[in-house]
């Protein structure tokens, strides 16, 4: 191992290793990336590609989008909540959240005429009764394999943002101020990266993780990268009649207040639990796409609102 | 095997009693033979005095179940035994431990938690009869910390899929004040702190539906709220003798525990109180604190429907019942979500006026604490894509430099 420090230097440039693509082992990033590489063909199939990122399936904005840079995940706040005005928007649903969508037609060939709004897919509620209220990310939880074995007295000895403490915890803890964020760093080469506010945040953060193990002489690589986690929260602004909420919605809810002070509510379409408090909030979490903690929060929006007017 | 005169063997008649060691034998003298050896069977007379086993007692059953299994179930029956509950919810109770031992998320816990996992399943059984018991008494019993056994409780509804249905709150009324040392005169209790249970129980019940209309319930351990409405109800029906008496005295009499958040209810329900008593007509005038409107408490719980309506302001807006709506006492059946006078007013503003109406919210809400609220995602950080350029310098910010790390290893020992 010791040999292995003194010739890594020399393979790794001091020009930024990460400017080179890296095989990010994600198939949406693949799948995607390669399409985007032919513009004219666009795929008929959109099971497995997720589009939800796009903010609305027009010509303009699909050109727009073919221009940048192939390997966008997910676009931000802003181009989720204009794809709520559409109807149209029912087509970027991934094959994730839908896994019984019909297939749109493959009108999206070539030089495509706009699109015609589609019929909704699924029968979830009509963009008209949208809350207008979308949950703020607040924390994701992501993994990546630096693919080395790690000496961590020696990362704790030579940076300045870590903390090593062997007999609590067998990792190293280290914090970047910018996105401010902390990762746990094993000796197995793995890492966990927390804190970020979004899924790019977090890619960028791990990254900068990964490059500091680097300088420190390691041969560190950026492999599997993957959100574990990820955490919403947001305000109905009424409050809400939890002893209600549990008898009627007895087999997802589970209220203790000699426990705890809000409604785990499990819902099973997506895979969510949302924390639900008397004073309107709302916390969602255990998603691994930003697309779940949306559609959970529409689909418990009616349910809470049905509360708010019971008399 | 009749008795021989002579032996088989050498016929010789010299037969001797012997014993060979514990067994009794008939020995021939002469040649050795055994005749006869102890009998095996009991006689008539023996086998009438035997009584019945029962399986669950017998040896049987002891070889069919592991002695852990044995010794969590023979735990479940005791703390059933000692809360006083029907045969049936104990045979429920063990089956659910059975059912849950062999889960194998719970098969190879520590015993700690395989007594709590019992106490669990006790409690579950309870909730699902609608048998008021809390996590406290539970607790209290297995000597537990509260945190372990809310993970076990968890765990056991997760993996068994048990639908446990909420905490009724007018049972448990009345289970909590069944401990309350203040329906009989004794050397502790002075004459004119002894209450008529029946009273008691009614007015406190009546206190806790008020409270759970006004959202002083939701969300809050449940014992606090009902200490504090039983020591206004004590109060109330009694007031002349009674005012001078402090919460905390009060819980010492009844020998009752004063959880902390109690003082919180009991402010919180006397500021409900206050509010329904400035609508009150014949309370208007008067100039009421938090210990005069205890004296009243019996009117204004009287006439608590009217009063709410008029004191808190509700959505559907500006309607304010001027008729009196609320003769009577009956009370309405404590169901959570029915109850049909808590909305949020989103028009608070217009209403702020001292003494007037103000919105029917949750105190969290009225009263909310000022927090650190991170900022919302700046354009900026909107942009950012994960696969921008990383510059070394911000990298080397991060790491030590030579003589940083020489003076690190100096102060530190590094084994």
């Amino acid at each position: 191992f010791k040999d292995d420090l003194s010739t890594t230097p020399q393979l790794f440039t001091p020009m930024s290793p990460y400017d080179v693509d890296l095989p990010i082992q994600t198939t949406e990033d693949v799948l995607f990336g390669s399409q985007l590489n032919q513009p004219k063909e666009l795929p008929t199939d959109f099971s497995s590609v997720d589009l939800s990122f796009l903010p609305d399936i027009t010509q303009d904005n699909k050109e727009q989008n073919l221009s940048e840079d192939g390997h966008e995940m997910q676009k931000e706040l802003d181009g989720s909540t204009s794809r709520k005005e559409d109807s149209s928007i029912f087509m970027d649903e991934s094959g994730l959240s839908y896994p019984d969508a019909t297939q749109p037609s493959p009108e999206a060939s070539g030089a495509c005429p706009p699109l015609t709004p589609m019929t909704p897919m699924t029968p979830v509620t009509p963009a008209s009764e949208s809350s207008g209220i979308v949950p703020q990310l607040q924390n994701i939880v992501s993994t990546v394999n630096l693919a080395c074995k790690l000496d961590l007295k020696n990362i704790a000895l030579h940076a300045r943002n870590a903390e090593y403490n062997p007999k609590r915890f067998a990792a190293v803890i280290m914090r970047i101020r910018e996105p401010r964020t902390t990762a746990l760093i094993f000796s197995s080469g793995k890492m966990v990266c927390t804190g970020a506010k979004s899924e790019e945040q977090s890619r960028l953060a791990a990254r900068k993780y990964a490059r500091v193990v680097q300088k420190l002489g390691f041969p560190a690589k950026f492999l599997d990268f993957k959100i574990q986690n990820m955490v919403g929260s947001c305000d109905v602004k009424f409050p809400i009649r939890l002893e209600g909420l549990v008898l009627t919605h007895q087999q997802f809810s589970s209220y203790e207040p000699e426990l705890f002070p809000g409604l785990i509510y499990r819902m099973v379409k997506p895979r969510i639990v949302l924390l639900i408090f008397v004073s309107g909030k709302v916390v969602l979490t255990g998603a691994k796409e930003r697309s779940e903690i949306y559609e959970a929060f529409e689909n418990i929006y009616p349910i809470l609102k049905g509360f708010k007017k019971a008399s | 095997m009749a008795a021989r005169s002579s032996c088989p063997g050498c016929g010789s008649a010299a037969l001797v009693e012997d014993a060979h060691y514990a067994q009794q034998q008939l020995v021939c003298a002469a040649c050795g033979c055994v005749l006869a050896e102890g009998l095996l069977t009991t006689t008539y007379a023996e086998e009438e005095h035997l009584r019945e086993v029962a399986y669950s007692q017998s040896t049987g059953q002891k070889e069919q179940l592991s002695r852990c299994l044995q010794r969590g179930i023979r735990r479940v029956q005791d703390l059933c035994k000692v809360l006083q509950l029907p045969t049936v919810f104990e045979e429920t109770a063990v089956l659910y431990f059975q059912r849950a031992l062999q889960h194998p998320s719970f098969h190879l816990v520590s015993l700690e938690k395989k007594e709590l996992l019992g106490g669990s399943c006790v409690f579950v059984t309870c909730r699902q009869h609608n048998w008021p018991l809390t996590m406290g008494t539970i607790c209290s019993l297995l000597y537990a910390k509260q945190e372990l056994f809310a993970s076990v409780y968890l765990s056991l509804q997760k993996e068994l899929g048990l639908s446990v249905p909420a905490l009724s709150l007018g049972d448990l009324v009345k289970t909590h004040l069944n401990s309350f040392r203040l329906f009989q005169h004794t050397a502790d209790v002075p004459a004119p702190f002894v209450e008529d249970k029946e009273k008691m129980v009614a007015r406190t019940m009546q206190i806790v539906e008020l409270a759970s209309e006004t959202w002083l319930v939701t969300g809050r351990h449940p014992v606090p709220i009902i200490t504090a409405a039983a020591f206004l109800s004590w109060q109330s029906l009694q007031p002349a003798a009674r005012l001078t008496c402090t919460f905390a005295r009060f819980c010492k009499l009844a020998a009752v525990d004063l959880l902390p958040p109690a003082h919180l209810r009991l402010k919180e329900l006397l500021e409900i109180f206050l509010r329904m008593a400035s609508q009150l007509a014949w309370l208007k005038v008067f100039n009421m604190d938090k210990k005069t409107v205890v004296k009243h408490i019996g009117d204004l719980l009287q006439h608590r429907i009217f009063l709410l309506k008029r004191a808190f302001c509700l959505e559907d807006g500006e309607e304010q019942c001027a008729t009196p709506t609320g003769e009577g006492s009956a009370s309405s059946p404590l169901t959570a979500g029915g109850a049909a006078q808590e909305e949020g007013c989103p028009s608070e503003g217009k209403r702020q006026r001292e003494g007037g109406p103000r919105p029917l919210l949750p105190p969290c809400l009225i009263n909310p604490r000022k927090r650190l609220r991170t900022a919302a995602p700046s354009a900026s950080d909107s942009a950012i894509t994960g696969d921008e350029p990383i510059s070394d310098s911000e990298i080397e910010q991060y790491l030590r430099a030579p003589e940083e790390i020489r003076a690190f290893r100096k102060a530190k020992a590094w084994s």
